[in-house]
């Protein structure tokens, strides 16, 4: 792969999301968090907007990210 | 019942003006729900569309109750409106997706500004209006940055495409606000409709945009000065194409 090439790809793969965030809402305060879906993208910031666009069907009492890089495996299935 | 009209052509000015620019920034956002780089901006994009033509919405109706709306009852109706009060740089579709970060950072923060200067007005609709723009904006400054901050970042065509973008809608947006002396600013500010002057809110504004940009070393003819603690032009605006009463540049 020439230099040229490889910057293009280096500048696609910049633009293209890699992280994953698990979205965790409750409707009810009595209610525990429970996984509602997930999004990806590398800005924490823009995670947020997204999940709370995509995620927009209930009047949530509370909404969590949780990265999944984070998450530690126990039990694998 | 007969109920007595508002006689106030600053106020229908302006509230023509950011319905006009809220309608035509949602009919541009629209084209780009599905064409968006990916699925979540996609799904941000069609919220922000209906956030835009919502607040819209909500803005029109404002018009029917000014004197100044009986001369030509169809401008006050967004289907039937000829007038085009929005952006010059809003006339054409946006040629790609970095037009829509530059409209959502550059001309959507604008709008917002005033909002935010007019959420103790003492015009009551466009107080209670203004407090739920602001409330519902906050999140679409969060996209336009976040946007800005990947695509500068990308750099090579990507970075360069942006800052074209960026050009593209700069110089119109600051003018938005008016000259200094402009007279329809000036009895709004008067009648403490907003509280500040263009030239305040054009503070305001670039106090906003500029962290982003100048961190990114974007570069626009804009210097923090120190002494002061704020982001002021270094090149005067040009209002030769300006047109007060469409509050937009036209082209020669």
């Amino acid at each position: 792969m020439s230099e040229t090439q490889e910057n293009t790809a280096s500048r696609r793969n910049a633009l293209n999301e890699s992280h994953v965030w698990q979205v965790y809402a409750r409707r009810k305060y009595d209610e525990p968090l429970h996984e509602i879906g997930n999004v990806m993208a590398d800005d924490v910031e823009l995670a947020r907007v997204y999940a709370r666009s995509i995620y927009d069907e209930f009047s949530w009492v509370e909404m969590v990210l949780v990265p999944r890089e984070t998450i530690v495996t126990v039990i694998e299935s | 019942m007969i109920s007595k009209r508002i006689d106030n052509a600053a106020l229908f000015a302006m509230l023509s003006s950011l319905a006009d620019n809220k309608q035509a920034i949602g009919r541009r956002y629209a084209y780009w729900c599905n064409g968006a780089p990916a699925l979540e901006a996609a799904v941000a994009a069609a919220a922000m569309t209906q956030d835009e033509l919502g607040h819209a919405r909500t803005l029109y109706p404002l018009l029917e109750d000014f004197s100044q709306a009986e001369a030509d009852p169809q401008q006050v109706e967004p289907m039937t409106r000829t007038l085009h009060y929005h952006l010059g740089t809003l006339d054409q579709d946006f040629a790609g997706w970095c037009d829509f970060v530059a409209t959502n950072f550059l001309v959507d923060t604008a709008l917002t500004t005033f909002f935010e200067a007019a959420q103790d007005s003492s015009y009551d609709p466009l107080r209670q209006r203004a407090r739920k723009v602001v409330q519902e904006e906050h999140l679409h400054f969060v996209h336009g940055e976040g946007w800005v901050r990947r695509l500068a970042k990308a750099g090579g065509a990507v970075r360069k495409t942006l800052v074209a973008s960026l050009q593209k809608f700069w110089d119109e947006t600051l003018c938005w606000f008016g000259p200094q002396d402009d007279p329809t600013m000036q009895r709004l500010q008067n009648e403490d409709v907003i509280d500040a002057s263009p030239d305040e809110l054009r503070s305001r504004y670039l106090a906003k945009v500029m962290p982003v940009l100048n961190s990114l070393e974007i570069e626009f003819p804009v210097a923090f000065n120190a002494t002061t603690k704020r982001w002021e032009l270094t090149q005067a605006l040009s209002w030769e194409n300006w047109q007060a009463s469409s509050r937009r540049l036209e082209q020669a």
